[in-house]
């Protein structure tokens, strides 16, 4: 048995009784059809406006709309159905893993793995195979960050590997061996459906693809960034604890339901099994043992953005707002916790 | 019945500690196990995950599940196949017995 500590509660000094635990953790099919049930009527909204508002300059606000509601969505139920989470049947839930993924554009298998690495190793550098950025964030690699450039160049490069059968080192390490001919097939297929949209739209002429999904998407990318970049950025590397790595934020509820309750980042990471709709009652149970959460999500990023900029032109890049890692902040790093 | 240690039967614990759909750690010598009360039963398998040696007395039972509590892979509890990524590999299982209203579980000598 390896000696190596996995980041979560444990590894944190966080502890939870065992039937608060498990009264939380207990799955269910309706909040998550219910979630879907609204992002579908919100989508059908948002479409709507966008179909409305064709060859006027309004197209520009309902085009961002529609790629938030597009995006961040996808986002947060490709990851909850990564977990595993989103539904107590599981058929439902691997259902939606590929159609979310194919929207944030991840495979599903590789997501898996990696996001399984991710939690093993939170925030550990050269372990954790979702630390997506440079770290710590100059301007440039926040552009690429909340661009998505960095992430859709990433995702080409990978699933063309994947789908050659050409794996990275890393993911070798990450994905049993026994799974990497799943991992093949699966880029293939998603390589296969990109194209098949791609000669749909160049063939026939239809723009609805692009109208009302590809380009949502790419709009919709920065907005989704702006969400994720909160998860660890600033926050300090290398070391256990989920109290030092990761942040959880105050949201409304708009932000609570495009992120699936995710504002509660932390406590996530403390107890992933717990499924999203119950997020928001651990956080209350937790909230003695952990940090304060951070402001909204727009403070963080505005701050997270700003330092980014300091640290480029070699200023001062002390966080006034937001968590921050002593070592970011001039300060001498804490000691790592007592096992 | 009697259940010996010499056959190779071990105590757990009463039935009534380990709650419906619900799992207990047993740990004997160097080796770790988990118990499990579900709809079918008691059952017991090894210890800790075959990915990457999480407990499973701390997962979560579903029915006839256990989900890892690191990265949610799952586990058949009878029959100890592996259900879902992360998890591809299949646990052992061990015979149990409920017996005057206490778990045993057989484990054979390595
Ligand atoms: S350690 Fe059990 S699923 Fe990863």
């Amino acid at each position: 048995m390896s000696d190596y500590q996995a980041t979560n509660a444990s590894s944190s000094g966080v502890r939870l009784d065992k039937k608060t635990l498990k009264a939380l953790s207990r799955r269910s099919d309706r909040p998550g059809l219910r979630w879907l049930a609204t992002w579908a009527a919100l989508l059908t909204g948002s479409g709507t406006l966008v179909y409305l508002s064709l060859a006027t300059w309004w197209i520009v606000p309902a085009m961002l709309l529609h790629g938030t509601l597009l995006a961040v969505p996808a986002y947060s139920l490709s990851h909850e159905c990564a977990h595993g989470t989103a539904f107590r049947t599981r058929r439902l839930n691997e259902v939606f893993f590929w159609l979310s993924s194919l929207i944030y554009i991840e495979e599903p298998t590789h997501r898996r793995y990696a996001h399984a690495r991710h939690h093993t190793y939170t925030w550990i550098k050269g372990k954790d195979a979702q630390m997506s950025f440079h770290t710590p964030l100059t301007a440039w690699s926040w552009f690429m960050e909340i661009s998505t450039f960095g992430h859709l160049i990433y995702e080409a490069r990978l699933l063309t590997r994947n789908a050659l059968g050409a794996f990275d080192d890393e993911v070798i390490e990450f994905t049993p061996a026994s799974e990497l001919a799943k991992l093949k097939w699966g880029a293939r297929a998603f390589l296969a459906i990109y194209g098949g949209l791609a000669a749909y739209v160049i063939v026939t002429g239809a723009m609805w693809p692009l109208v009302y999904i590809v380009v949502p998407r790419l709009v919709g990318g920065p907005i989704m960034q702006v969400f994720t970049i909160t998860q660890h950025a600033e926050l300090e590397e290398d070391q256990p604890s989920i109290l030092r790595s990761t942040r959880s934020f105050r949201s409304g509820p708009i932000g609570r339901f495009v992120y699936m309750n995710m504002n509660n980042h932390m406590e996530h990471h403390l107890y992933p099994m717990t499924p999203f709709h119950a997020l928001p009652t651990l956080a209350t149970a937790l909230q003695e043992q952990v940090p304060e959460p951070d402001p909204s999500v727009v403070r963080i990023n505005a701050e997270v953005l700003s330092i980014a900029v300091r640290r480029s032109l070699g200023l001062d890049t002390t966080a006034r707002h937001i968590r921050q890692a002593d070592g970011y902040a001039g300060r001498e790093p804490m000691p790592a916790p007592a096992e | 019945m009697t259940l010996s240690m010499a056959d190779g039967w071990h105590r757990v614990c009463r039935a009534d500690e380990i709650d419906d759909e619900d799992v207990v750690r047993f740990d004997l010598g160097a080796r770790t196990f988990a118990v499990y009360n579900t709809p079918s039963g008691f059952f017991a398998t090894d210890g800790l995950c075959t990915h990457e040696e999480q407990h499973l007395a701390d997962g979560l039972v579903i029915d006839d599940i256990i989900e890892c509590p690191l990265h949610q892979g799952r586990f058949h509890i009878p029959t100890g196949q592996a259900k879902s990524a992360p998890v591809c590999e299949h646990l052992a299982t061990y015979p149990v017995q409920v017996t005057d209203g206490v778990v045993y579980m057989h484990i054979a000598d390595d």
